[in-house]
């Protein structure tokens, strides 16, 4: 077994993944109060941010290989590791995890006044999935996190969702869990097929033979893309969102659909290239098809959150048309893509919340003239929508505009059967889109007059309201204005990950399976 | 002293059988004390159940051999597969026993009761220590008998003296399959030991082969009868929905432990010589009953009814693990009835907590707000649900992982792929409970009779499955060590 590289010399990782859910045991057996529930998960969060932190302090950008791994057996019968490691692709995500937890429990301090206790659990749980899923090296490790984490989502939309919530959370489970069980079946496929591992760095190894790479691409495709989502298993998504509570919106939009892009680079590329390179004409389909067409649908939504999720589909187009171009800007694009998403949708989310919290209604309808009765939130509001348009400036526009050079520019690296100009125009079409829609809601919400008594009734945002905006707001500002850092951080993993994705594994299959023929032959 | 000849040598190992013995003498002693017994103080038959159960999984473990040993001239066998359905079967019994404690209370004969159980218990112990169709068939007549009695308890609710009838007339006519079935292979082979018929029927001439398969197809159809998978299934839901909900509890998890040993040693020893064509029936009842279990279940707003529906669909995954017949798929289906005895246990213990002052608890709008009232058994459920959906950090999913697993090692990845579709078809029933638990608002009262011994139960259930959803590799590893005898 090769030495483990963990600079830090203590399981940071464990610890990262574990502290929420240590938190969320003490919180449940030693604390009865409804604010001091409410304080304690702020701490445990806080505290799982702080130790996050050092995985971006200490990181070493100039190596693809995993970072501050651990390796222990879990299960020796089915030679299943407890396998760990970040590289410059998961480790942001760990970071945004940690982060955005702290933004959910402090967004749900006021609007969240029944089973209190419940609910931070739930989000500590959550966090522990979600932190795990990204840091998972092991096949099954993964998936063990990727599907624990339905539980506590499935109860925070049920138990604090809207008035739909009963059909919202089970679809949003039953798509999910659905569209997960055939990667399952690929992983055990693939343990077979290499001999008995289900170390997912062994699977980027290990040469399959074009047949194999085929089913099993699909076989996660199904999984990766109702996470994604991608046209045509987004529907959940738009109901999940409308009827969660807030913060459910927020690391749904924020964390979870970013589970499936994740997916896609760390199992789909890596694993099978050629299939992913045989499928590029799919994914591309698919992809502008979300970017287009959903951003069409958007436009019609008279939902705020609604109107938000397919927003968020569009954006999350991108990512996949970025992640199945195989160029550097592109790829990169798409991971920044994710980030960006991450901050934006999150605080759009949160001003929903916001205004949802004065009025209880998410119509776009019922609003007009906020901005005269709440100009700090309008302006908040102003800047998360021009970062959703991606205006020079803001982090979305950093991701955009690299995924739109790499397709663009995707032409002379590769040799598709279609030219990635055209594919890079179309999606530019969705830039304008995204600006109907988005400043449409914006002015039917925010300006015209003020007629209606209920908006004129509304106070403007609170010191609290107004304290998690903040560092979104800054971190838009400086991923804008300054992505390099964690460009700097991403660099070599996604060069590493893309020469693994051109190098074809058809010339060793085939070798493998004549030795294979030779040793049959000689046996007889 | 007189020299006392037997007619026949003294069996040798007689001390194999005493789990068995300490079974039958308790349970006629208990029988005869309950004679002398107060109404008021019979629930000390169901203290002495306890503990005759827990002497004899100590004995049970103390006597197990390293490899397998017969005693009474090769009609009883002793290994740790049958070892270790015995402690299964027992810890199910105390299980029962206790969901019995309240539930059962005001009933009348309580003390037959418990001794029913007992003799049902034995008559289980048998079936998987047997070797050959003659022990096999008596132990299963014991639990049957018994079990008919056990489900027809209340005489007085005319369910489950409905359920009771059904589940003897379609019983008995399983058993005849099953004794029809015997015929046929005694005829071909003229033995009933398991071993000799498996090596008579590899070299059986072509000739006899319709009358092997004739043979084979009935012995599967009665053991299939026993263990409910489709389409033999039909007795199930009413009797599950009829019969008191601790034997519910019982029959759900025991019988379905000793008929699934006996349809290993079946399949393995009796009929390797016919796997091909015994694995194409049997990938066909998988399937049927993965299907018709989950599907069904959807309809039942009587959460016994669906959990009835859910155990035909849960033996289908057992079956994944028979059709294997590897290692991994005979150890699997061992792990899947583990896990699945602290599931079923545990979901019957909070039903049975359910039923207060004239509300029979067993509707699913009776779990409405649950989670509001008593937080502790709502949590406990919706893990012990989480896991029959097979949810990680759950053990559910590790049952079914090891199945499926073994399934495509052996070649049968579209049984697999059809299962671990229907298991997510089959999470919407799972996951409606959870729904009332949890999203709905209380509309009666809950006025709980709760019992320490209950809360222990159902505290050892949910942690039971959590643990070993955590940490599966010591119950794999017990299940892999427990084919010895088998294998």
């Amino acid at each position: 077994m090769e030495s483990l590289h963990n600079v830090l010399g203590f399981p940071i990782l464990s610890l990262s993944i574990f502290l929420p859910t240590a938190g969320a045991l003490l919180i449940w057996l030693f604390l009865k109060n409804d604010n001091a529930v409410r304080w304690a998960a702020l701490i445990v969060s806080v505290a799982t941010f702080i130790v996050t932190l050092p995985l971006a302090t200490a990181f070493d950008p100039t190596t693809a290989h995993m970072q501050f791994e651990e390796l222990h057996h879990w299960i020796p019968a089915f030679n299943i590791h407890y396998q760990l490691g970040v590289d410059g692709i998961s480790m942001p995500f760990v970071i945004l995890t940690s982060l955005l937890t702290i933004i959910c429990v402090i967004s749900a301090w006021r609007c969240i006044q029944t089973r209190v206790k419940e609910y931070m659990l739930a989000f500590l749980i959550l966090e522990t999935t979600l932190i795990g899923v990204f840091c998972a090296l092991d096949a099954i490790l993964f998936y063990f996190f990727w599907e624990a984490m339905l539980i506590p989502m499935f109860l925070i939309i049920g138990v604090w969702g809207g008035k739909n919530r009963v059909y919202a959370t089970l679809k949003f489970f039953l798509y999910t869990l659905g569209g997960s069980v055939l990667m399952l079946i690929a992983v055990i496929a693939m343990y077979f097929k290499t001999g008995g591992s289900f170390s997912i760095l062994a699977y980027m190894d290990y040469p399959f033979d074009f047949e194999w790479q085929f089913w099993i691409f699909l076989a996660f495709l199904v999984a990766f893309a109702v996470k994604v989502p991608m046209w045509p298993v987004h529907t959940w998504l738009p109901d999940a969102h409308t009827e969660a509570p807030t913060a459910g919106s927020v690391i749904l939009a924020g964390i979870l659909l970013k589970m499936g892009g994740y997916g896609f680079l760390r199992f789909s590329l890596p694993m099978l290239p050629d299939a992913s390179q045989y499928f590029v004409p799919l994914m591309v389909g698919l992809s502008l098809i979300a970017i287009v067409y959903i951003s069409f649908v958007a436009m019609m939504q008279t939902d705020l959150k609604r109107l938000i999720a397919y927003s968020s589909i569009a954006h999350m187009g991108f990512v996949t048309l970025g992640t199945f171009m195989f160029t550097q800007q592109a790829i990169e694009g798409a991971v920044i893509n994710m980030i960006s998403h991450g901050f934006v949708a999150a605080a759009l989310f949160l001003c929903v919340g916001v205004l949802y919290d004065r009025m209880h209604t998410r119509d776009i309808l019922a609003y007009g003239g906020v901005a005269s009765v709440m100009p700090v939130f309008a302006a908040v509001m102003l800047f998360f929508c021009m970062a959703n348009i991606a205006l020079p400036g803001a982090s979305s526009f950093v991701g955009e505009i690299m995924v739109l050079i790499g397709t663009f520019s995707a032409d002379q690296l590769y040799n598709f059967s279609f030219s990635t100009k055209w594919v890079a125009i179309a999606a530019t079409i969705s830039v304008v889109l995204s600006a109907c829609y988005t400043l449409w809601m914006y002015k039917r919400v925010m300006m015209g007059d003020l007629v209606k008594d209920e908006v004129k009734a509304m106070p403007d945002m609170s010191a609290r309201e107004f304290m998690y905006f903040v560092p979104l707001i800054l971190l838009v500002l400086w991923m804008g204005v300054y992505p390099l850092p964690v460009l700097d951080i991403m660099h070599v993993s996604i060069s590493n990950l893309i020469e693994q994705a051109t190098s074809s594994k058809l010339e060793d299959a085939a070798l493998i399976a004549q030795s294979a023929a030779a040793a049959h032959i000689t046996g007889h | 002293m007189a020299n006392v000849t037997l007619p026949f040598p003294f069996p040798q190992h007689l001390e194999l059988i005493l789990p068995e013995m300490i079974i039958a003498v308790m349970a006629m002693a208990l029988l005869m004390w309950d004679i002398f017994l107060p109404k008021s103080k019979k629930n000390w038959i169901a203290y002495a159940t306890i503990a005759t159960c827990m002497v004899t999984a100590y004995a049970t473990i103390l006597l197990t051999p390293a490899a397998s040993m017969t005693t009474f001239y090769g009609y009883f066998v002793m290994d740790p597969f049958a070892s270790f359905a015995k402690l299964l079967m027992l810890v199910a019994t105390v299980f029962a026993v206790i969901l019995s404690l309240d539930y059962m209370k005001d009933e009348e004969y309580l003390g037959e009761y418990y001794c029913l159980m007992l003799f049902a218990l034995l008559g289980m112990m048998l079936m998987v220590s047997s070797n050959n169709f003659v022990t096999m068939y008596l132990g299963l007549e014991l639990m049957a008998l018994s079990v008919y009695v056990l489900v027809g308890y209340q005489r007085d609710v005319l369910r489950s003296s409905e359920a009771a009838l059904k589940y003897f007339i379609l019983g008995a006519l399983s058993s005849g399959m099953l004794l029809y079935g015997i015929t046929f292979l005694y005829g071909v082979t003229t033995s009933f030991d398991f071993a000799t018929i498996g090596t008579r029927l590899v070299d059986a001439n072509d000739s006899a082969h319709g009358v092997v398969m004739l043979g084979m197809v009935f012995v599967l159809a009665g053991l299939a009868f026993k263990v409910s998978i489709a389409p033999f299934h039909m007795w199930t839901p009413d009797t599950y929905e009829g019969a008191p909900t601790p034997v519910t509890a019982f029959i759900s998890v025991a019988p379905k432990v000793a008929g699934f040993v006996v349809f290993m040693r079946v399949l393995h020893d009796v009929l390797p010589a016919v796997q091909a064509d015994y694995t194409m029936i049997l990938v066909f009842l998988a399937a049927l009953s993965i299907i018709i279990g989950n599907v069904a279940a959807i309809a039942q707003r009587n959460i016994k009814r669906m959990l009835a529906y859910s155990t035909i669909g849960h033996v289908g995954f057992v079956l994944l693990g028979l059709i294997a017949a590897n290692e991994a798929g005979y150890a699997g289906a061992l792990v899947y009835l583990t896990v699945y005895l602290f599931m079923n246990m545990g979901v019957f213990a909070i039903i049975i907590l359910m039923r207060r002052d004239g509300i029979q608890g067993e509707l699913l709008d009776d779990f409405s707000g649950l989670s509001k009232v008593r937080p502790g058994y709502a949590l406990a459920m919706g893990l012990l649900l989480f896991s029959l959906a097979g949810i990680p950090f759950l053990g559910g999913f590790w049952a079914k992982y090891v199945v499926i697993m073994a399934a495509i090692e052996a070649d049968h990845l579209y049984l697999a792929i059809l299962a671990i579709i229907f298991s997510v078809v089959g999470c919407f029933y799972y996951l409606r409970v959870i729904k009332y638990m949890y999203f709905d608002d209380a509309r009666v009262d809950f006025n709980f009779i709760e019992s320490s011994l209950m809360k222990i139960a159902v505290a050892v259930t949910a942690v039971a499955v959590t643990v070993i959803g955590l940490y599966p590799d010591p119950v794999i590893q017990i299940c892999k060590q427990a084919l010895v005898g088998l294998i």
